[in-house]
């Protein structure tokens, strides 16, 4: 055997100790492999693409003696940043994680009670078969659902549903940053890139950046800031990695946002620093912006905001000159509030009046490259509405994604129509939407719920069967366009074969559909789908050339201005940017961002505020054994006047209740968070006993958190509830 | 009104704006991609057309004309005529100034 070798102690002394240092993770794993790499008659480097967050990294496996050793970025996709941050290299105990579904399993005693028995892949499929089918006859095939989350093999999951009769395809944007989508695709017809590398002005309000989620672009901001090239203002109610490396940061009140932003659009125009030329080409609807702004002072807004009006008039001034490289940045994090819509609006307003659209240093739209797709059958489409209602609720949302949590509440109340069956592809709802008691009854009333998962999930616990997918290093996948700045396609190659009893997504999806009667609509390979992709790529030997290096990058070049063309029609519906919103009129809303003041906590009570840490994917990976390492639970976050007042002691076991749950954790008291909030990470406290790192540990925020939504989107709000928190 | 009748009338009513067109938008896409693709695509012998190509507006009125190859032909020449209300509802259902908000993945 050779001498590369990638065990814990190592692990953790190249990827750092904490988030903070992850620019030099890098740095740290390839000085290693550079010593350590020998040659190995057995020894190869497979190039593929990371699946352990949204980012898509690419990245070269080290495979030797059959086993995966190492994960190492590849440098040839310039929007990886020759990367690999701590997540990307623990990938490689997905695979070696002896908690792992390691085959088909139907459930033999009470949901959640945890008692399995193994069974064959056809047993597994018949099973499931017969009990959908039984669902389909006697409620039709609108009374199922089918639940997943964003990935390379989702596209054969989703297709499953719509083609068995279902039109309840619900995907976890509502969960996620739906509200950021569709106020910036109302905006500007798309969602653009923020080119954190080369702007001078960045402003974040309460995504966590520098802590939160490390992907390459948060390099592009580090390096930003460290070398002084870019100033960050930073607000947030907690002192977060982010705030600490700020250049200002203030603990606004929570819910405000908007107040701040009216008041910097306000100062801006009223000093006449927007950028007119730009608006008069690209915009329309900015007088009625100017008149509606008017109230919005900074004298207000600092009564709402708590930042003072004279911090504010000087932001939006910095703000202003440095356009157009300064931005308002919009992710990665989910909506906090029930206005995040109109917030985010507001912030897609205030950046397009500065002139920063595709602008170096502003924002940018995607760019794209072409791929080649395959053609499948297709089916009719289903015949009923869905059960969410979204054409009547959420009528400017995106129809494919759905809208969870209003789902929830018409599943639990059987109208418009009954939902008795549940599939859900690599997506845990019972920690990813609030009040798990609510997800625990919708649950309690499915006749059939089938899991299909790399891990054993808390939705997978409590599932009927439970179909385990191949970890994405022993599987190929579909070809993928990563739209952006940097637009690369990416493939993802097996790299070892599947170590125990799992298949890939598309064999379940089609172990299944052989069963329903659908087999026509699936009826390829992957590796037909993956040709048919590569045909169309405008490269000699496509196949060839995606196969050895797995990323194709074009030039690799940023290119700007593009879409600053006299005829160029943005695609909405008057064909400008809409800083004023006909759209959003029509359908009931207000059409230039209205605030009004978020409910305050009662004396007795705390805001909780959540939060994510880099090393983990939402609720994901916190059992990995590498990344355990870093954090080991979760705890609640306290300022000690509030502890003070309530006799609470760091280290103190707490309960922390609101009106739908109530759990315990250990109090962090510090200075860290404001005295009307308390924060909590997500991720822990699993009810999954096939999470054995974190099974009841600390505790999942899903059990306290309460039902809420942005009222456009349909995003879950998930910084609406109050908890009352004692001594346990 | 018995429940039945009332949820029939409910789907009923729901269902009318995605059937607005009368066609299938996942039958539209294929057709199209399928048909229409195979010359209207970069390098291809006719002038390249996405959804984006056209407002709805400006799709409705092209299908309501049936033509194709700037009236040399008519469009159920290239199309069966059931294909091209699939095809029609797709595109404007795509079309420049439809109300598509992109989203994450998928």
């Amino acid at each position: 055997m050779g001498t590369t070798r990638m065990d814990r102690r190592l692990f953790l002394k190249a990827t750092g100790a904490t988030a903070g240092a992850a620019a030099s993770i890098q740095v740290g794993c390839l000085s290693y492999f550079k010593k350590g790499r020998s040659a190995t008659a057995d020894r190869r480097e497979v190039p593929t693409t990371c699946e352990l967050c949204p980012n898509k990294c690419s990245a070269i496996a080290v495979v030797e003696g059959g086993l995966v050793k190492k994960l190492n970025p590849n440098p040839e996709n310039p929007k990886s940043r020759d990367m690999l941050c701590a997540r990307g290299n623990a990938a490689i105990k997905q695979v070696y994680d002896p908690d792992r579904i390691k085959q088909p399993m139907i459930r033999v005693g009470a949901r959640g009670e945890g008692k399995w028995k193994p069974v064959s892949w056809d047993e597994a499929f018949d099973f499931a078969a017969k009990k959908l089918a039984e669902v389909k006859e006697k409620h039709g095939p609108q009374a199922s659902l089918w639940s997943s989350t964003e990935g390379f093999q989702e596209v054969f999951f989703k297709n499953l549903g719509l083609a068995f009769g279902s039109p309840n395809i619900v995907r976890h944007p509502t969960l996620c940053l739906a509200s950021v989508n569709l106020a910036y695709s109302m905006t500007f017809g798309t969602v653009p890139s923020f080119d954190l590398l080369n702007s001078r002005y960045v402003i974040m309000s309460g995504a966590n950046r520098f802590e939160s989620i490390i992907t390459p672009d948060t390099m592009d901001l580090i390096g930003g800031v460290m070398e002084r090239k870019a100033k960050l203002i930073y607000l947030d109610p907690r002192f977060t990695v982010t705030a600490a490396k700020a250049d200002e940061w203030y603990p606004i009140k929570p819910g405000t946002d908007l107040a701040f932003i009216l008041a910097m659009i306000h100062v801006i125009i009223k000093e006449n620093r927007h950028s007119k030329d730009f608006i008069a080409a690209y915009t329309t609807g900015f007088d009625l912006l100017a008149e509606h702004v008017k109230s919005y002072t900074p004298e207000w807004a600092e009564k709402e905001t708590e930042i003072p009006a004279k911090d504010i008039i000087r932001i939006a001034r910095e703000f202003s000159d440095a356009a157009p490289r300064s931005l308002y940045y919009a992710g990665r994090r989910s909506s906090w509030y029930q206005n995040d819509f109109q917030m985010r609006r507001a912030q897609a307003i205030l950046n397009a009046i500065v002139g920063n659209w595709d602008q170096v240093g502003g924002m940018v739209p995607n760019a794209k490259l072409p791929k080649g797709e395959f053609l499948f059958m297709p089916w009719d489409e289903p015949k009923a509405p869905r059960v969410d209602e979204i054409d009547k609720h959420f009528p400017l949302a995106a129809k494919g994604d759905g809208v969870y949590l209003k789902l929830r509440e018409n599943v639990l109340s059987g109208k418009p129509y009954p939902v008795k069956a549940w599939m859900v592809y690599k997506q845990d709802p019972m920690n990813a939407m609030p009040d798990q008691a609510k997800t625990l009854k919708m649950i309690e009333g499915m006749d059939f719920i089938g899991v299909i998962d790399v891990a054993m999930s808390d939705m997978a616990w409590y599932a009927d069967v439970v179909f385990p997918e191949s970890a994405y290093l022993e599987r190929t996948d579909p070809v993928e366009v990563m739209a952006g700045i940097w637009p690369a396609v990416v493939y993802r190659q097996q790299v070892v074969k599947p170590i125990h009893d799992t298949k890939p997504n598309l064999e379940i999806v089609q172990g299944l559909a052989k069963r329903l009667g659908l087999s026509d609509y699936f009826d390829y390979t992957i590796e037909q789908w993956v040709d048919a992709e590569f045909k169309e790529l405008p490269i000699p030997m496509a196949a060839e050339h995606m196969k050895k290096h797995g990323v194709w990058a074009a030039s690799g070049q940023p290119s700007y201005g593009k879409t600053l063309t006299p005829d160029h029609r943005f695609v909405t519906k008057t064909g400008k940017i809409e800083i004023f919103s006909e759209r959003l009129k029509e359908a009931g809303h207000d059409p230039l961002p209205v605030y009004a003041s978020p409910e305050q906590p009662p004396a007795d009570r705390f805001r909780l505020i959540l939060g994510r840490v880099g090393y983990f994917t939402h609720a994901n990976h916190s059992n990995n054994v590498w990344l355990h390492e870093f954090m080991k639970e979760n705890d609640l976050w306290i300022n000690p006047k509030s502890a003070a007042k309530l006799g609470i002691l760091n280290g103190a076991i707490v309960d922390v209740t609101s009106s739908v749950g109530s759990v315990k954790l250990k109090a962090r008291v510090t200075e860290e968070i404001r005295p009307d909030c308390v924060f909590m990470l997500h991720g822990f406290g699993k009810k999954s006993k096939m999470q054995s790192l974190v099974y009841n540990v600390g505790a999942s925020d899903a059990v306290i958190l309460e039902t809420a939504w942005d009222k456009v989107s349909g995003n879950a709000a998930f910084h609406e509830t109050f908890v009352k928190v004692t001594n346990a | 009104m018995s429940n039945t009748v009332k949820l029939l009338v409910l789907i009923a009513a729901l269902t009318l704006p995605l059937a607005a067109e009368g066609g299938s938008d996942t039958k539209g896409k294929f057709f199209f991609k399928k048909t229409c693709k195979s010359c209207h695509a970069p390098g291809g012998s006719a002038k390249e057309v996405t959804p984006l190509s056209k407002t709805q507006a400006q799709w409705k009125a092209y299908f309501a004309a049936g033509k194709h190859k700037k009236g040399a032909e008519k469009l159920d020449s290239v199309l069966k005529p059931e294909q091209v209300k699939d095809v029609q509802t797709f595109l404007v259902n795509h079309a420049s100034d439809s109300p598509q908000p992109e989203t994450c993945g998928g």
